[in-house]
């Protein structure tokens, strides 16, 4: 028998807000995370819009030593593991040990270190760069502070998968539990808002100049953001050993590859549609079944056409509710797709379904059934999380409210994706 | 884990390109020429580092000259070693998939990418830094910027070699290439590929080489052997085709070894301010637990084809590490004292080496004990440098 994997607490360091209760209530509302970017001057590039989180004090979720190793990235990423074991009602000692594990996504990880290391190498030569922080850099590191935080001694691995790396984390991390390589993995995934990246994107003329707007006819392009999304999984067996509430049963995951262009995604959308069509068909579920999708939606002209190309021949005439949270949010890159994980929770949770802001008119290359400005409610036992990442890498994992999904399988249930 | 069929090798290394190449390296006891020009960067104003680089890499050889602009040395070093893999593992043959053998779909939508790495990016964003600190960042270059992403890569080589099933980044420092093996396991076990190409890739360059420097980073003779050669940053890619027995046998692909066990563990420092960390406990723990993932004894083990780089405090924790769970029996070899600490592809490095000794038995770099005779068995371990540690357990083929 395979273990079902459960999401018992959910941890969101973020522009809509810190902590569970204020990342729903904006996702309820509809609020706008966007703003004008403090960390940097942005005016001479010509766009100054991102979604910066701005109220995240490291003092307030670390200690001293660990303000002092952690670069920001790390500590947001921290303060959400933090609230993900509060709110799953765990504490330290109830996870450390070999059982446990930490799995978390990024694409930059401490970019703000090796920006800083850079302009002292650049401008001062090799001798001029501290030591310490050379130290401090490095992806793997996003794990392996947590997993010495909460005494993990299990595997400790950081997925760098691009815009698809929160949902890669998840996907891999309920393998873990499956495979009994774990009972408890905290997952999910980190990103920043950086200078360098932030031009990159200005420079592939990729960024609007202050609106996001998925999906819509006029949409002018994506915006950055950063934060942490952070979730604790656990097998069925573990958390009923403790009488704890899941918040979300976690199906299977559908992954695919382009193999075709670094940035831009296949025209005819193979493998999205296969990674799409996989997760639902690995849950033991039928497109039927599916009540809502929490787009990758980023706001890109290709994106989100080939986005509602996919949708539309994986649901033919069935207009699924579709969101995008990156409305609001902004592009969290790595932490995008495990933000909207913690979206799906949400929608799972209260049967609402976040909406698009912004969104004006319709796109009939887009032509999806949008929820449009408005959160709705409407009926939530299965939601799925899409991300189509540069690279051509494709993830859709599958939430469902505890009780629906059928059994789970580990071998090959039909489908291959 | 169920055992894996490793039915290809392709590895781009400083002890030569190409499965027999390295094997033979391995075999004759080479070392990586140090000390000669070091051709990845500039290095005309540092004094004589010795870094072991692969010698003479020109990609357009394994490629052709088509398209190499756009790649960096990362993406070249994986694209070879994924190009060479594919053809070693007879799914390719003259740079065209094998007509399938298994089901009816095309090979490409059944093979993919599980590749570590840690430092891939480091030295696209410094060149791109460079431009926006001495000129300005509006004049960055486009199409350098998707190289900042780490995965880019793994993302050239799935283009490159059109491998579709999937494309898996992993990151855990030394350990990555082991735990890509872990990785990929799942990933056959859930039949979202038939064959997957497992490894690693790092790549050297000036800011990494630098990094290493600033910290201190101290390579000597290899702790267990004080006559050893002396270790030093290195740079390669190494990956490995693995797939279910079954699927080899269905393919007809000849079984070079199969990997049986898997173990990883972390241990923290002691004290709360420090980082860097040689952790023996997380290496016993992963290699006891490889053993019982493998279901083999501790006397079984024939071989320990370890990670020990001349890093004195993280060999000898290694050391401890594995005379905590194996004792003072079985030989103990350290061929990164030729290949050089690469990092992220260390891991792949030694299951490429691994599979010499396996095949061949007695082979070089033999740190503690000698390799005589065959070697039925053997346990690969990387050390990371935060308290991180994981082990592999290989076997050879049978008959």
């Amino acid at each position: 028998m395979v273990e079902r994997v459960f999401v018992t607490g959910v941890g969101v360091v973020s522009s809509l807000g810190l902590g569970k209760a204020a990342f729903f209530r904006s996702l309820e509302a509809g609020t706008s995370g966007i703003s004008s970017v403090s960390a940097f001057d942005a005016v001479p590039l010509g766009r100054v819009r991102a979604g910066e989180v701005k109220g995240f004090n490291a003092g307030d979720h670390l200690t001293r030593a660990e303000q002092r190793r952690l670069g920001r990235c790390s500590a947001m990423a921290l303060a959400a593991a933090r609230m993900a074991l509060t709110d799953a009602g765990l504490e330290v000692p109830d996870v450390a040990g070999p059982r446990t594990a930490v799995v978390l996504g990024t694409t930059m990880g401490e970019a703000c270190i090796l920006a800083d290391l850079d302009r002292e190498w650049i401008l001062g030569g090799a001798e001029g760069i501290g030591r310490a922080p050379v130290s401090r850099y490095g992806s793997t590191l996003l794990s392996i502070h947590i997993a010495r935080a909460v005494g993990a001694r299990g595997m400790v691995l950081t997925l760098p998968a691009a815009c698809a790396a929160g949902n890669y984390a998840l996907s891999f991390s309920a393998d873990l539990i499956r495979t009994e390589r774990a009972d408890v993995v905290i997952t999910g995934a980190a990103e920043l808002l950086q200078e360098l990246q932030f031009s990159g994107f200005v420079r592939l003329a990729a960024m609007a100049p202050d609106k996001c707007q998925p999906f819509d006819l006029n949409r002018q392009g994506l915006l950055l953001g950063e934060g942490a999304g952070l979730l604790v999984l656990e097998s069925g067996a573990h958390a009923r050993a403790r009488d704890a509430q899941p918040l979300a049963e976690i199906g299977s995951y559908g992954i695919s590859c382009d193999a075709y262009h670094i940035t831009r995604p296949h025209p005819d959308a193979a493998g999205s549609i296969a990674a799409m069509r996989g997760a639902i068909a690995r849950s033991g579920l039928r497109a039927e079944d599916v009540d809502f999708i929490n787009a990758h939606g980023t706001g890109t002209k290709h994106n989100d056409a080939a986005e509602s190309k996919v949708v539309r021949e994986v649901f033919g005439d069935r207009r699924v509710p579709i969101s995008s949270m990156k409305s609001m949010l902004g592009h969290c890159m790595g932490a995008a797709s495990a933000l909207e994980a913690i979206g799906c929770v949400f929608t799972v949770q209260t049967g609402i379904y976040p909406p698009t802001i912004g969104y004006e008119t319709l796109d009939p290359e887009c032509d999806l059934n949008v929820v449009a400005n408005v959160a709705h409610r409407g009926k939530s036992d299965v939601v799925i999380n899409n991300s189509l990442a540069f690279g051509g890498y494709n993830a859709v994992t599958v939430f469902a409210k505890p009780g629906v999904l059928p059994p789970p399988a580990m071998g090959n249930p039909g489908a291959r994706a | 884990m169920n055992p894996r069929a490793v039915t290809g090798v392709g590895v781009v290394s400083a002890l030569g390109v190409g499965r027999e190449a390295f094997f033979a390296a391995l075999h004759a006891g080479l070392r990586a020429t140090q000390n000669a020009r070091v051709e990845s960067f500039d290095a005309s104003k540092y004094d004589s580092p010795r870094l072991a680089e692969v010698r003479d890499f020109d990609a357009a050889q394994y490629l052709g000259a088509r398209g190499m602009r756009t790649l960096d040395r990362l993406s070249k070093l994986l694209v070879v070693a994924a190009r060479q893999c594919l053809h070693d593992a007879g799914l390719k043959t003259a740079g065209a998939w094998a007509p399938p053998a298994v089901g009816d779909s095309a090979w490409a939508a059944r093979v993919g990418l599980v590749v570590s790495n840690a430092y891939g990016s480091l030295e696209a964003i410094t060149e791109l830094d460079r431009v926006a600190l001495l000129e300005d960042r509006r004049y960055i270059n486009p199409s350098r910027f998707p190289l900042t992403v780490s995965n880019t890569a793994a993302g050239y080589a799935s283009i490159w070699e059109d491998l579709r099933a999937l494309n898996v980044s992993v990151s855990d420092g030394n350990c990555g290439g082991l735990d890509a093996v872990a990785c990929a396991d799942m990933l056959l076990g859930s039949a979202r590929a038939d064959v997957l190409l497992v490894g690693g890739a790092e790549a050297m360059s000036e800011p990494l080489f630098v990094a290493f420097r600033r910290l201190g980073a101290d390579f000597g003779p290899c702790e267990a052997d004080a006559s050893s050669a002396s270790g030093c940053l290195g740079e390669g890619a190494a990956l490995v085709a693995i797939e279910t027995p079954e699927v080899a046998r269905a393919r007809g692909a000849p079984v070079l070894a199969e990997i049986l066990g898997y173990g990883t563990s972390f241990a923290p420092p002691p004290h709360s301010g420090s980082l860097l960390h040689a952790a023996p406990e997380a290496l016993a723990q992963a290699i006891g637990d490889a053993l019982l993932d493998a279901d083999l004894p501790a006397s079984k083990v024939d071989l320990v084809v370890s990670g020990m780089s001349g890093m004195r405090a993280f060999d000898r924790a290694e050391l401890a590490g594995i005379e905590a769970v194996l004792g003072p029996r079985p030989p103990i070899v350290a061929p990164k004292l030729a290949l050089g600490e690469t990092l992220g592809a260390g891991g792949a490095m030694g299951i490429a080496a691994a599979l010499a000794y396996l095949r061949d038995g007695a082979c070089s770099y033999a740190v503690r004990g000698a390799v005589r005779g065959p070697v039925r068995t053997a346990v690969v371990t990387a050390m990371g440098y935060y308290g991180n540690a994981s082990a592999l357990v290989m076997r050879a083929a049978s008959g």
